[in-house]
């Protein structure tokens, strides 16, 4: 009786102790990517004219190797969404999209770099709508994981 | 496993009361400890009798023929026994065979679920309804979670599913009085569409099943099995009232039986509604976002549940019958600040009520008909099954436009429709004394369509066809051989689907276009597999050994072969593949059990190979700015398995502890070294029982402490997160009381989950993916009353 006792003990305690952090060789770290540096752009609440071509820059980074980015804008005139970064956005009045500014660009990243910034050009067209706007960035690395931001802008006439 | 050492005498005494008719009156006791035992079931042709609490029966019968009984009790082998009135004069005394040696008939009539358990040398645990009533939780699966090895994927406080190992989603079936259920178990946020509380008797494979179950059951079974029949002349009802202060729910369940003769009827109604549940915590920090909450409150998972079944059922002892007609209905919120993972605003003032429940939304109905007839005959036992089943599931989310997707007219995101009908025969036989020979046909044609304006899986119908056989060949006394073969045929039929606006496509000549973009095509595909399973049981004193050899296998679904979708709120774009072939698993069962008294202590290791796992890979690409995730397959391997031990430390204390671990590794592909998703950290629980003197009117009083000891989940694969572990204390208490002369003891149980209230995150939760920890302290009250 003692000994079975003592064996439950013995198991109750193992399982307490049993804790063992394994040192893995796999890649489990996600990429990054970030506007939030000088030149990055565009900043929370940046204001964009129609008509205008804009140099979008965001730094991503990762511990092997960088794979593709995708770069999308999509109108928040129902304000379903809110972006990543620290300051609030003064937002327009609810209203209905008409011809709303849809932007799905996707590029892939030669040589699986550790850093890189991507470099895109975009033109605002003169006759999207205007108001609040979501711009989303993400990047995956050479293992399958996915690294994200989004920011709040405004394209204004 | 008690069940293994005990056996029963049954003392019968007869006096001649009339000239036409005898009063037979006998009693049951339990060969070990000589106590009386309540609640035997005495079942006979047209009559059947229940022991009372001295373990005392009486039955009258008519002096012209001699009459057959069944005795039946929860942890005690079945016996059967002939009383002849007119040779009954003196006192009878008959001692049933221990369970162990009862092996000898494949029964399909009123085995215990402990008993079942230990028939099969594949690693299962039976569940009785005592198992439920003391441990119940807000889904069957929460409460089932406290068997080592079973674990649950849930969506907020009323809804989960079955993981058995691991194993999850489509792998596991879940069985109801012989039918699958069918409903949308790849969904990640579908929870099991069943009445908790209608369960009274469920079987739990831990391993391969596909040989008597077909496509699906490669990680277990959840098997459901129909109620004791009451006994003839009697009617009883009971009424279950729960209230739990996390989520606010307020729940009543009413549930009656009665018989005749010949016929017998069950009926339960259920009606559950809860508010939002609470987090031990103010704020959740999703990735760079804060949502602040209100009085620890998630925000819009509030819900409902009403349930209704009834059964009406024939008995005598050449055929028993049943049919089952049930209908399950729910409607719950989805947490309103993140969508999937993604980021919601809104203009609904989701913080006005904790008990309403606004977009987003799921509601779901369950109809189910089921028929079971089984034959008794001299030589050959023939078992019947049919289904229908009808699934209709909505979620619905505010309408906002996505990607090349306008907003749409309304919030019907998606519509699934699925008519099942289900169609099993088994002959049941001994061609000598050593083999029970079981061969079988099992049919079963699904209808899935889709509705609303989101995409994820196409339209399909499958049709499955299998036939097995499997011969139980007793060895001697101890030793038991298990084996059979099975082949399945299988049919999926996709239908085409097109986005209802248009997407740009630009083409390679520099120009762009405006296309209905085809998501899915009208494909035929077909499969056929073989499943296999042999294995032994050996029983020798206090001990079982078991070890099987199993292989099964998964048709591929509809999604992971044909889907080519947005998943917007999972951020990801899913692409099936129409190459796929079937999920094939090979998996090796041991179970050492040792039960001597009350002390018990058991092991049960397995190891697992799949020749080709079917993973939904996050890939390095994007389609319209949303990551692609592929389907394809991968070799894998898992093992693992459960340890137990328990001891009465004083007559009145009992301390009980189990350890549940899996390993998994995909072994070849793009993941290779990667786990499987889902894969459950190792945890164990100590739980400490202590027996209280009566205290007025409350008598059994059992006060219940479990300590849950989870370790972190380190071991990943891409997107999921790294979990860390967490200790988790409950507490119980269940005691019985009489509250009216007439009827049996009213049963009162107080528990308190998380009583430190705890923040921690379970790793097989759909809300850990953004970092909403589980619910804080609960304090429950349940009271069950009998009439």
């Amino acid at each position: 009786m003692i000994k079975k006792i003592h064996l439950i003990v013995f198991f109750a305690l193992g399982l307490i102790v049993f804790g063992c952090t394994e040192t893995s060789e796999l890649d489990e770290e996600k990429p990054t990517i970030s506007v939030s540096y000088a030149q990055g752009f565009p900043q929370a609440c940046a204001q964009l004219k129609r008509g205008e071509t804009y140099t979008f820059r965001a730094k991503a980074s990762d511990n092997l190797g960088l794979a593709s980015y995708s770069l999308g804008i999509h109108h928040n005139f129902d304000q379903h969404t809110h972006d990543d970064q620290p300051e609030a956005c003064e937002m327009d009045a609810v209203k209905s999209p008409d011809n709303p500014l849809t932007l799905l660009n996707t590029y892939s990243v030669e040589g699986a770099p550790l850093e890189d910034e991507l470099t895109i050009s975009i033109s605002i067209p003169n006759n999207v709508d205007p108001g609040d706007y979501h711009c989303a960035f993400s990047v995956t690395d050479v293992t399958g994981w996915q690294g994200r931001t989004s920011v709040d802008i405004k394209i204004i006439e | 496993m008690r069940a293994l050492i005990l056996s029963l005498f049954i003392g019968l005494s007869v006096s001649v009361f009339a000239q036409q008719s005898v009063t037979i009156k006998g009693w049951v006791i339990d060969q070990n400890t000589q106590q009386p035992l309540e609640g035997v079931n005495i079942v006979g042709v047209n009559s059947s009798f229940i022991s009372d609490a001295k373990g005392a029966f009486t039955i009258e019968l008519p002096r012209q023929r001699s009459y057959r009984f069944r005795i039946t009790h929860l942890g005690y082998a079945e016996q059967e026994v002939i009383v002849d009135p007119k040779d009954f004069d003196e006192i009878l005394m008959i001692a049933l065979l221990p369970e162990a040696t009862s092996l000898d008939e494949i029964e399909l009539f009123g085995k215990t679920p402990q008993q079942r358990a230990q028939e099969l040398s594949s690693i299962s645990v039976g569940v009785s309804k005592t198992f439920l009533d003391n441990n119940r939780e807000n889904s069957l699966m929460q409460t089932l979670k406290k068997i080592p090895g079973v674990s649950t994927i849930t969506i907020g406080s009323g809804q989960s599913k079955p993981v058995i190992r691991g194993l999850g989603f489509n792998r596991v079936s879940v069985v109801q009085n012989g039918i699958k259920h069918e409903a949308q178990q790849w969904g990640n946020d579908h929870g099991l569409e069943i009445d908790q509380y209608a369960v009274e008797d469920l079987q739990i494979i831990k391993g391969p099943a596909s040989l008597l179950y077909g496509s699906d059951a490669i990680g277990g079974i959840v098997d459901i099995r129909p109620p004791k029949i009451p006994a003839a002349q009697s009617f009883s009802a009971e009424l279950n009232l729960a209230s739990e202060t996390n989520n606010e729910l307020r729940s009543v369940s009413a549930g009656f039986r009665g018989r005749g003769d010949q016929w017998y009827y069950r009926g339960r109604l259920t009606y559950r509604d809860y508010g939002d549940f609470k987090v031990p915590t103010d704020q959740i920090n999703y990735e760079s976002y804060v949502f602040e909450l209100v009085d620890n409150q998630l925000r819009n998972t509030a819900g409902f549940e009403a349930n209704a079944s009834f059964s009406l059922g024939y008995v005598s002892d050449r055929v028993k019958s049943e049919t089952l007609v049930s209908n399950v209905n729910g409607k719950n919120g989805f947490f309103a600040n993140a969508h999937g993972l993604e980021v919601r605003s809104s203009s609904i003032d989701y913080d006005r009520s904790n008990r309403d429940i606004d977009l987003p939304f799921h509601n779901v109905n369950h109809f189910k008909l089921i028929h079971n007839t089984t034959w008794y005959g001299n030589a050959h036992t023939l078992q019947l099954d049919l289904g229908y089943q009808n699934n209709q599931r909505e979620e619905h989310s505010e309408a906002v436009a996505h990607g090349y997707m306008p907003v749409p007219p309304n919030t019907r995101e998606r519509v699934f429709t699925k008519n099942t009908f289900t169609f099993n025969l088994q002959d049941n036989f001994k061609p000598n004394s050593k083999h029970d020979i079981s061969i079988g046909l099992n049919s079963e044609l699904q209808d899935n369509q889709i509705g609303g304006w989101g995409f994820l899986i196409p339209q399909f119908l499958r049709w499955t066809l299998g036939g097995f056989a499997f011969d139980h060949y007793r060895v001697n006394e101890d030793f038991h051989l298990q084996g059979g073969l099975r082949y399945d045929w299988g049919l999926i039929q996709t239908k085409e689907h097109f986005d209802w606006y248009r997407s740009r496509i630009d083409n390679p000549d520099q120009t762009t276009s405006y296309v209905y973009a085809q998501r899915s095509r009208n494909q035929t595909l077909d499969f056929g597999n073989v499943s296999a399973s042999l294995g032994f049981s050996y029983l020798k004193n206090f001990t079982t050994i078991k070890m099987n050899l199993g292989k099964s296998f998964r048709m591929p679904l509809a999604n992971e072969l044909a889907s080519d979708g947005v998943n917007y709120h999972m951020y990801r774009f899913e692409r099936g593949a129409i190459d796929l072939d079937s999920e094939v698993s090979y998996q090796l069962d041991v179970e050492v059990d040792h039960a001597r008294g009350t002390f018990v202590a058991g092991v049960s290791p397995f190891f697992n190979y799949f020749e080709n796992f079917i993973y939904l890979n996050p890939t390095t690409e994007y389609y319209e700015t949303l990551q692609v995730y592929q389907y394809m397959q991968t070799q894998a391997m898992r093992f693992g398995g459960e340890l137990w031990i328990g001891e009465n430390l004083t007559s009145d204390l009992r301390i009980d502890a189990t350890l549940e671990y899996v390993y998994t590794e995909q072994t070849s592909g793009p993941k290779k070294g990667f786990t499987l998703p889902f894969n459950p950290p190792l945890s164990g629980l100590i739980s400490l029982s202590q027996k209280l003197p009566n205290l007025g009117g409350f008598k059994n009083i059992q006060l219940m402490a479990d300590l849950r000891l989870t370790d972190a989940q380190n071991r990943i694969v891409p997107p999921e997160e790294k979990t860390p572990g967490y200790q988790l204390l409950n507490f119980s208490l269940n005691t019985q009381f009489k509250w009216n002369r007439t009827a049996d003891d009213a049963r009162l149980r107080l528990k308190v989950n998380n009583v430190l209230n705890t923040p921690f995150f379970d790793h097989t939760s759909f809300y850990r993916l953004i970092d909403v920890p589980e619910p804080g302290r609960n304090i429950a009250l349940a009271l069950n009353l009998p009439i």
